[in-house]
């Protein structure tokens, strides 16, 4: 259930947290406005409050409206995922340069073709790690949503802990079943950031430009006496 | 449904003590977590290979497992073992304990930012690791871990939250009270948030005036 919660979560969270960040860093100021709201506020309040809110108040709010466990609790976790992630697309589409925006405006593309070709694949490659580490965090997150009945893995292991009077163990085996989880994703970003970091300090254009001259340099490691530069320095 | 919060009115009280508790609880295990975390840190960058993969195991794990499981495993957990704590310290544990690791890894980031050049000069002064850490590594480093800190100190707060489930009558406690009897859901939540964002903002704003005013070098 956790992992079902997580997938829908993962992707309505971050669908959402992309429109709200490209709102964040639009040129219309409502927009701006409004996005900046959203994100801020949902951001200064904690997730448990977002999601006794879903809970308890949101059906109160829509009459009529029967919200499942996993509803809202999908849609308390939404909300709070997609206010992270806007902060990070907004930061990342930032950190395009000025310039990039004028080259796309100089070749006459429109406001959405801009975005599409120029800005947002640039800005992937800064948003990827953080926005793994929310994904991260979301996972651990989920697990408030057994504070509203949502039987998720930590619901169970407190139902398991109860029946079977041994909670110590009960609480242990979660603890590793969300490390086991958790953990490798963490590995896959620091990874993924140290790929990237290689690739923004060598562009690769450039060093297919030098290879023929740098070859027989990069063979070998710099440290190294080289075989071939005896007395050539 | 109407607004109405009249009802809230004499829970006033309640509610002001939960925020009370709640700040009460993130201070001091953020003061708590902010020397474990400090020790988690230099004994990760320390000289015994035992002790640094333990304090790895430690920040791996807390940051990869629930603060919830974390609190459960405290509180009903220990109890198997004979080691009964009451919500209070069990929030404490919980959270220093999971303050204590995040705090290790921004201290990390920070203070690893500190050009090598400056460390190696200072070794060519004939300082000790202690003397380097103290007068080259922290002063410059803190300036640079101090936004992620305080930030840390809003998630904590935030986070503290999460001790309602065990009974802590922090302020989602008092509000789950609250609402159960007066059933101003409403009412109730909207007013917890705000307050919670009130806090948050407070703290957000006084962090960045905090940051111009002590660090002027």
């Amino acid at each position: 259930m956790t992992i079902i919660l997580c997938l829908i979560v993962g992707v309505a969270g971050s669908i959402l947290g992309f429109v709200i960040g490209l709102a964040r860093a639009s040129s219309i100021r409502l927009l701006r406005w409004i996005s900046a709201i959203y994100t801020n506020f949902l951001r200064g309040i904690p997730l448990l409050i977002i999601l006794l809110f879903t809970y308890f108040a949101l059906p109160l709010l829509i009459p009529g409206a029967v919200f499942s466990q996993l509803m809202s609790g999908a849609i308390g976790l939404t909300l709070f995922v997609s206010a992270y992630i806007a902060e990070v697309v907004r930061g990342s589409i930032e950190s395009v340069s000025r310039g990039q925006y004028e080259a796309a405006e100089a070749l006459g593309f429109g406001f959405f073709n801009k975005f599409r070709y120029v800005i947002v694949p640039q800005a992937m490659r800064v948003m990827v790690p953080p926005w793994v580490g929310i994904l991260l965090a979301m996972i651990k997150d989920s697990s408030l949503v057994s504070v509203i009945g949502f039987v998720d893995l930590t619901q169970a292991g407190k139902i398991v802990g109860t029946t079977t009077m041994q909670p110590l163990w009960a609480f242990v085996v979660v603890g590793a079943v969300y490390f086991f989880i958790c953990y490798p994703l963490g590995r896959f970003g620091r990874w993924y950031e140290a790929r990237l970091s290689v690739s923004l300090a060598r562009p690769p254009d450039e060093l297919q430009i030098l290879a023929p001259a740098v070859s027989g340099l990069l063979d070998h490691d710099p440290n190294e006496p080289s075989p071939s530069a005896g007395g050539n320095k | 449904m109407t607004w109405y919060l009249g009802d809230l009115i004499p829970y006033l009280p309640l509610i002001l003590q939960g925020l009370w508790v709640s700040i009460y609880v993130s201070v001091a295990s953020f003061f708590a977590g902010s020397a474990l975390g400090l020790l988690a840190y230099r004994v990760k960058a320390g000289e015994s290979a035992t002790l640094r993969r333990i304090s790895a195991a430690y920040i791996e794990i807390i940051r990869n497992v629930p603060l919830l499981v974390v609190l459960y495993l405290i509180y009903f957990g220990l109890g198997q073992v004979g080691i009964n704590l009451d919500p209070l310290w069990s929030a404490l544990i919980a959270l220093t304990i999971n303050n204590g690791a995040y705090v290790a890894e921004i201290l990390r980031a920070g203070f690893d930012s500190v050009p090598v050049g400056l460390r190696e000069a200072a070794k060519a002064l004939g300082m000790n690791s202690r003397q380097t850490f103290r007068y080259v590594v922290f002063t410059p480093g803190i300036r640079k871990v101090f936004p992620a800190l305080t930030n840390q100190f809003i998630l904590l707060f935030l986070f503290s939250s999460v001790a309602s489930v065990i009974a802590l009558p922090e302020l989602t406690n008092a509000l789950m009270n609250v609402n159960s009897n007066t059933l101003r859901t409403f009412e109730v939540f909207t007013v917890g948030a705000l307050l919670y964002y009130f806090v948050s903002s407070v703290l957000a704003v006084g962090s960045r005036v905090g940051e111009k005013r002590l660090f002027r070098w």
